[in-house]
């Protein structure tokens, strides 16, 4: 029997890196190819990257991404998915069909994988990373209604849903209706030898901080959902217990107002903005952290506290969606009340004056991300989800 | 011969003169023995209507009711348009000679299934954006133009009603002209002209 193949669709993978979907995608399609699956990536266009190329041992095609004005973004993932259905359609005529599962991540490639789900009768996976209803805390436009409606009409056409936490897996029962057995939980995962052995990081730690500062790290995009601006209102609490110095990475719609605020307080020079960084430096980054934030007030799963996990940075993070799963305060992490600078000035402070409590957050972390959050385990999971679907598949009339 | 039509407007639908315009082509078709299956839009407003003889209809409603504009609706109907494509594909042993698609709406729609499953499609062109929204050069107006674009590439032939509308086509689109087939409604010939245009592009195909 052939190998058992799987299509993943997917709107970022590296070098695109807009979110946490891309390193994902990355991740679980190189460690089902380790599974004996044959892996095949279809995603977006980006510049230099080159149209077919084989990483890990899996095929990945980079489709046109319609580059043509789009009225706007999300006209502009409809108009991409009419590229990338018929791109993936050709390619999968070409390999004569053989493909078992195609496997779609998010609404952003809703039309294309329920497309190639009836063109060539085969089962539908997705994976609901987020959901409309929470990044936006509800549904207020036309625009939100309707990517709402289309993750409604993904996770109806889907086989089987995965979520990466149990918060998750709640949150879509109740906003799309789904039965439970149609829901299956798979873990996000973190590699953690990425970050390789300790080295001496000093000179690179010195073009952020002076010596007597600690560094107080937040990584995530600067919207909304991700709480950065319930950080920088505790900046000054935290100051004033505490020499440190705070590095935001990442970019975003609130950055502006976020930096009008951070000089009006007159911070500038505690504060850094980062923008968007490579992952070289952001790993090492990681590593320096005297602590990583993550003060989400929605987080679907919470990749960014996994990965300080495996960097060995201390987490304080929110009591909120999958960062409850992830942490467990007192043990592998600190949590703190959501929307609430106080409280999250405390756990901070807390972490950065307390040498010994912060060295056993670090190993309590990182010996949980190793036991729990292994690619390898995931891919395992993510290959009997597949088998199994397979299974009912078989019995069906299209199969 | 097995043909699928793919038009957003059919009775009891009026938008245009193009609802009228396939209902008397299809009845044609079916009175010359060639198995139609209709593939429209689900206008839920207009009620129940009396369906021609021999003639198939597959009526699609949108799965996501709403919508920010023109192109969204039209790609997600597009979704469903297919869906009952394949399901008379497969339903009918996989012969399906040729697809018919009236307009850009349903283009994305044959693109797919013509490159997924090899049924070749001809592109019947009732207007173009370009006459629809002359000197409009919106985001909007040019996504329709690229989908029009990519249907001329893509389809074994186009039909068309006058030979103003194959000079136009040329002019804008720069389509080669042996590409493009007159058949005016006007003439005797029209169903005959249709049904060569139908053969030839399933000859082409294979």
């Amino acid at each position: 029997m052939d190998k058992l193949s799987v299509l993943m669709l997917s709107w970022e993978y590296p070098p695109r890196v807009i979110g946490g979907i891309s390193p994902h995608i990355y991740f679980l399609s190189k460690h089902l190819a380790k599974q004996d699956i044959k892996a095949y990536v279809v995603t977006c266009d980006f510049p230099g990257a080159p149209a077919h190329e084989v990483i890990d041992d899996v095929e990945v095609y980079r489709v046109d991404s319609y580059k043509n004005p789009s009225p706007d973004f999300a006209t502009w993932v409809y108009l991409m998915n009419m590229n990338m259905q018929r791109e993936t359609a050709t390619l999968i005529k070409k390999i004569d069909g053989k493909i078992d599962v195609i496997h779609a991540h998010d609404w952003l490639v809703a039309n294309a994988g329920i497309g190639l789900k009836h063109i060539f009768r085969k089962p539908l996976l997705v994976t609901m990373h987020s959901t409309e209803m929470g990044r936006r805390d509800g549904l207020h436009t036309t625009a939100e209604r309707m990517i709402h409606e289309t993750e409604a009409w993904l996770t109806y056409e889907a086989w089987k849903v995965i979520c990466c936490s149990d918060y998750m897996i709640n949150h879509v029962k109740y906003v799309f209706g789904l039965p439970n057995d149609k829901l299956v939980m798979v873990p996000n995962g973190v590699s953690t030898h990425d970050y390789g052995a300790d080295k001496d990081y000093q000179t690179f730690r010195s073009k952020f901080a002076l010596p007597e500062e600690k560094i107080v790290l937040f990584v995530g995009r600067l919207v909304y959902e991700k709480g950065i601006h319930i950080l920088i209102n505790a900046v000054p609490k935290i100051l004033s217990k505490v020499n440190a110095k705070f590095i935001i990475v990442g970019s975003g719609y609130m950055q502006e107002q976020l930096l009008n605020i951070v000089r009006s307080m007159g911070l500038e020079h505690k504060v850094l903005f980062e923008g968007f960084l490579d992952n070289t430096t952001l790993m090492k980054l990681q590593k320096c952290a005297d602590v990583s934030v993550v003060p989400s007030l929605f987080e679907p799963f919470g990749i960014v506290a996994l990965e300080a996990m495996a960097a060995g940075s201390p987490v304080v993070a929110s009591d909120t969606g999958g960062l409850t799963e992830i942490v467990e305060h007192d043990s592998t992490g600190v949590k703190v009340y959501p929307n609430n600078p106080d409280s999250l000035a405390w756990g901070i402070t807390k972490v950065l004056l307390d040498k010994t409590y912060a060295q056993s957050l670090r190993n309590n972390a990182y010996r949980q991300v190793q036991e729990k959050y292994d690619w390898e385990k995931i891919a395992q999971n993510t290959k009997r989800i597949y088998e199994e679907v397979l299974g009912e598949y078989s019995k069906s009339f299209w199969a | 011969m097995r043909v699928i039509i793919f038009s957003w407007e059919y009775p009891p639908r009026v938008v245009g003169q193009l609802s009228e315009y396939v209902k008397a082509l299809t009845t044609q078709l079916a009175a010359s023995k060639v198995d139609v299956d209709i593939v429209t839009y689900d206008d839920s407003s207009t009620g129940l209507t009396q369906e021609p003889s021999g003639v198939k209809t597959m009526r699609v409603s949108n799965p996501v009711k709403t919508h920010i504009g023109v192109l969204t609706w039209v790609l997600t109907l597009n979704q469903e348009v297919e869906r009952a494509a394949t399901n008379i594909y497969y339903d009918s042993g996989k012969k399906i000679d040729v697809i018919d698609v009236y307009d850009w709406h349903f283009i994305p729609a044959a693109i797919t299934l013509k490159n997924g499953l090899d049924i070749p499609f001809i592109y019947s062109v009732e207007s173009l954006e370009d006459h629809r929204s002359p000197t409009a050069q919106s985001s909007y107006n040019m996504s329709i133009k690229s989908i029009e674009w990519r249907g001329f590439y893509e389809a074994t032939k186009v039909n068309v009603k006058s030979q103003w509308m194959k000079e136009e086509i040329i002019r804008i689109y720069n389509v080669p002209p042996e590409k493009i087939a007159v058949a005016p409604t006007n003439q005797d010939t029209w169903t005959s002209n249709i049904l060569k245009l139908y053969n030839s592009a399933g000859e082409v195909a294979k």
